[in-house]
C-alpha cells in the first residue's frame, strides 16, 4: 500500500430541505443512507434513491394494499376487486384456475388464511 | 394535483400508467395510436405505485398485441411527444415467460432513481407480442452516449442480464421513418 498521503478537496454533503407540517410525515429512511447504486456522482444534485429491496418491502404496507381510487375498469387488464391479501388470493385463484376442470367440490381447494 | 400523502415515501417523480392494444391486422399510425393508447393513473409515492401495480394484470397474462406503460407524467408515451422527439430507447427481447419479472424489476429500478442519468429517463414499456416480448426504456437524447451507456450498464445489473445478451438501440426519428418500434435498430452486445 502506498505511504504517501495525499490531500483531497472537500466539499460539502449535499442535503436535501424537507418542510414537514407533522412529524407522521417524516420519511422511514430519514437518517438513514439510501441503497447504494453503481454510480458514485450523481448527477443533478441529491436524489430520492431507493432500492429494490426497501420497495418490495413496502408493498405490504396497509395503504399500499387498499385500492387506488379511480382505477378503469379495463378487462383483462385491470383487476378492480383484489383482496387486501394481494398476492395470496392471486395465487388462490390461479390455482382454481389450473383445477377447474375437474370434477371438484366446493371448497375442496380453499386454502387456509 | 397527485402528490404523496402523509406517511407515504415520495418519488423523485410522478409517473403515470398507460395501456395500449392494437389488433396486428390494423397498420398502426400516429391518430389510431393516440386513440389506442390510456392513461390508468398517476403516482407519486411508493405506497401509490403498489396501489396501482396490485391492480394491473401482470404483463405475461394480457392477451394479443398489448403494452404497459410507465412514463414520467407530463410525458406522453409516443415518439413525437416534445421530450421524446431527440430521444431514444434501449430494448431487450424476451423469450415467452420472462415478461411479468423483467418489468417489475425494471420498474423499480426506475421507480428508485437507480439509472444515475439526471433527467434524461423518460418511461419504460413492456411490449406484449406473439412470440416474443419486449422490455424499452426511453431516453431523451438520443446522441448522449455517455448516458445512455451508463442506462445499459444500469440495465445489466437491476436485470441480471447474462454478459452476452444482445441490447439494441434505437432513435425515435428512426421509428418514425420506417414506422416501427422494433425494428431496424443498432445491436450492442
Amino acid at each position: 500500500m502506498s505511504s504517501e498521503r495525499q490531500q483531497t478537496k472537500s466539499c460539502p454533503i449535499p442535503t436535501r430541505v424537507l418542510h414537514l407540517k407533522d412529524w407522521t410525515q417524516l420519511p422511514d429512511c430519514y437518517s438513514q443512507t439510501p441503497g447504494g447504486t453503481l454510480f458514485s456522482t450523481t448527477p443533478g444534485g441529491t436524489r430520492i434513491i431507493y432500492d429494490r429491496k426497501f420497495l418490495l418491502e413496502c408493498r405490504n404496507s396497509p395503504i399500499a394494499r387498499t385500492p387506488p381510487c379511480c382505477l378503469p375498469q379495463i378487462p383483462g387488464v385491470t383487476v378492480p376487486s383484489l383482496h387486501p391479501m394481494g398476492k395470496l388470493q392471486e395465487l388462490k385463484e390461479e390455482l382454481e384456475e389450473e383445477v377447474k376442470d375437474l370434477p371438484a367440490e366446493d371448497n375442496q381447494f380453499e386454502m387456509d388464511i | 394535483m397527485i402528490s404523496p400523502a402523509a406517511g407515504e415515501h415520495p418519488l423523485q417523480y410522478n409517473y403515470t400508467f398507460w395501456y395500449s392494444r392494437r389488433t396486428p391486422s390494423r397498420p398502426a399510425n400516429t391518430q389510431s395510436y393516440e386513440q389506442n393508447i390510456r392513461q390508468i393513473g398517476t403516482v407519486a409515492s411508493v405506497e401509490q405505485f403498489w396501489k396501482f401495480y396490485s391492480h394491473l394484470v401482470r404483463p405475461g397474462d394480457l392477451t394479443g398485441h398489448s403494452d404497459f406503460h410507465l412514463f414520467k407524467e407530463g410525458i406522453k408515451p409516443m415518439w413525437e411527444d416534445e421530450a421524446n422527439k431527440n430521444g431514444g430507447k434501449w430494448i431487450i427481447r424476451l423469450r415467452k415467460g420472462l415478461a411479468s419479472r423483467f418489468w417489475e424489476n425494471i420498474i423499480l429500478a426506475m421507480l428508485g432513481e437507480q439509472f444515475m442519468v439526471g433527467e434524461e429517463i423518460c418511461g419504460v414499456v413492456v411490449s406484449i407480442r406473439f412470440q416474443e416480448d419486449i422490455l424499452s426504456i426511453w431516453n431523451k437524447t438520443a446522441s448522449d452516449q455517455v448516458t445512455t451507456s451508463r442506462i445499459r450498464d444500469t440495465l445489466r445489473r437491476v436485470l441480471n442480464l447474462p454478459p452476452n445478451t444482445i441490447m439494441e438501440y434505437k432513435t425515435h426519428n428512426d421509428s418514425l421513418k420506417d414506422n416501427s418500434s422494433f425494428r431496424n435498430t443498432k445491436i450492442t452486445l
